[in-house]
């Protein structure tokens, strides 16, 4: 049943996502034509120009999240929870399928943002008049070890941990935030406020300890080890808040 | 086994008692009305058949099982209000419905949809409210559910639309169903109804067949309620 919710869930999404990520791109093109080597440079369009970028860059983001969240609130505690929450779908692959669709918004939204980088270096013809040492860079990548392949890998898969672990804690202070009667919205910050204080405290009664563990090590064997403890608190917390989430849905879900 | 099984619910909000220490069977084969004015609790009950809310005390059984991903495969529900996305076309509601629900017939739904000149390429956002209420029906009914639970389904439509939906209920439903209709438009539906239930102030007051309440009493199930609802 969770590929069927993705089915549903991801383009949801992308209804309302997909024409900011347009808009953000077209910035970025008058931005880049701003400072292209066929503008007049005008510094008034250059400041107007990123200025805009920038402004429409934040708008986008903030609304990407706010989406993910509305999304959530809405589908599983809001009125169409009463058309959701009656399909034969176990709690746990509810949770999964907004985690998971959370996920891939973000992810897309990091190229997106990558992509107008490159959109401005192109249209403003510095990727031409910037001579990028490639030959060195694919030697610094040939010349790396295991344990640097390794902590690339590691990132990557403590960034993507990360950002699940993070959506599931916003999802457990909505959910856990529902339970009010009255101000649900005000009782959900003040349950994410739990969450930080919660998380602060975990870091810091398993990180310290672990600081011993990392030395006497050469610096590669460190990192790796660093970002293994790193993505196993990650993976706890992000488990406690799934856990959390699918506890409230099953035991204590109580719609308006 | 009663299909559906409640015994000693009892749901409280804070200091408001919604429903009180209910208990209730019901056999399949039946169109059951629940009958009550406004704040009753008929939407509480039906919600807690659905899993929606939690009781507070009391067990809810339907086919031996706790709502949950079991029953919510037998159970066709129509809410007292739009919880379909609004985005979405009747095309791709009824994919959906296909999707999730097994006992979905996509046939029995393209007719009703026909009968009721509901068009396919729509969005629900751009449909009227209530042909918005005769979609959401339609996909209802259209599953050959076990336990059909509707939530004041002809509240918000004109009366020969009213008409068609209490022949659509009368018609769709089989044997091995129970339907339970939750109401307070009681002189509409009386004619459809086996068995009868009225919720005051979040009890029982009231679970007969309707014949008898005929029989013993002489007045109709509406009479009936006036006098008991009496302000």
């Amino acid at each position: 049943m969770l590929g069927k919710l993705l089915k549903y869930e991801i383009p949801a999404l992308s209804r309302r996502l997909v024409p900011l990520y347009i808009g953000w791109a077209a910035t970025a093109v008058l931005l880049g034509l701003a400072v292209g080597p066929f503008s007049s440079k005008s510094g008034f369009m250059i400041v107007l120009t990123s200025l805009m970028y920038s402004a429409v860059a934040a708008a986008v983001l903030v609304m990407a999240v706010i989406m993910i969240i509305q999304r959530y609130s809405n589908s599983l505690l809001g009125d169409e929870a009463y058309f959701n929450q009656v399909l034969p779908v176990t709690a746990a692959e509810h949770i999964a399928s907004k985690a998971v669709s959370a996920l891939v918004w973000v992810l897309f939204s990091m190229i997106v943002m990558a992509l107008t980088g490159i959109i401005i270096a192109l249209f403003s013809g510095f990727l031409f008049d910037v001579n990028i040492p490639w030959t060195e860079i694919f030697h610094t990548i040939a010349r790396a070890g295991f344990g640097e392949w390794l902590a690339f890998l590691q990132f990557i898969l403590l960034s993507v941990i990360s950002i699940t672990k993070s959506v599931l804690a916003i999802y457990t202070a909505v959910t856990v935030g529902h339970q009010a009667q009255n101000h649900t919205t005000l009782a959900s910050i003040g349950a994410y406020i739990g969450v930080l204080v919660f998380e602060a405290l975990a870091a810091r009664i398993f990180m310290t300890p672990m600081q011993n563990l990392f030395t006497n090590v050469d610096s590669a064997a460190k990192l790796n080890l660093g970002l293994l403890v790193l993505t196993l608190l990650t993976l706890a917390l992000g488990a406690v808040y799934f856990f959390l989430c699918k506890y409230f849905m099953e035991n204590k879900l109580n719609l308006d | 086994m009663a299909r559906i099984e409640i015994n000693d619910l009892t749901k409280e909000f804070g200091t408001l008692t919604a429903l009180d220490n209910v208990s209730l069977e019901l056999e399949k084969g039946q169109i059951v009305g629940l009958l009550g004015p406004n704040g009753s609790g008929k939407t509480t009950l039906i919600k807690l058949m659905n899993g929606l809310l939690t009781p507070t005390e009391g067990t809810v059984m339907i086919n031996g099982m706790e709502p949950g991903v079991g029953t919510k495969k037998v159970v066709a529900y129509l809410p007292d209000r739009n919880a379909l996305p609004e985005y979405m076309t009747t095309a791709q509601l009824l994919q959906l419905y296909q999707d999730f629900f097994g006992d979905f017939n996509l046939g029995k739904a393209e007719k009703m949809l026909d009968d009721l000149g509901i068009d396919r390429k729509q969005q629900m956002k751009k449909m009227s409210k209530g042909t918005k209420e005769k979609l959401q029906l339609c996909l209802v009914m259209a599953r050959d559910a076990e336990v059909y639970l509707l939530d004041e389904p002809i509240g918000g439509v004109d009366p020969a639309t009213r008409d068609y939906i209490l022949r659509t209920i009368i018609s769709n439903y089989n044997e091995d169903a129970v339907v339970i209709i939750s109401t307070h438009l009681i002189t509409d539906i009386e004619s459809v109804l086996d068995d009868v239930v009225f919720l005051k102030e979040g009890k029982i007051v009231l679970h007969k067949k309707a014949d008898d309440i005929r029989e013993e009493t002489g007045e109709s199930v509406d009479q009936l309620f006036r006098e008991v609802f009496r302000c």
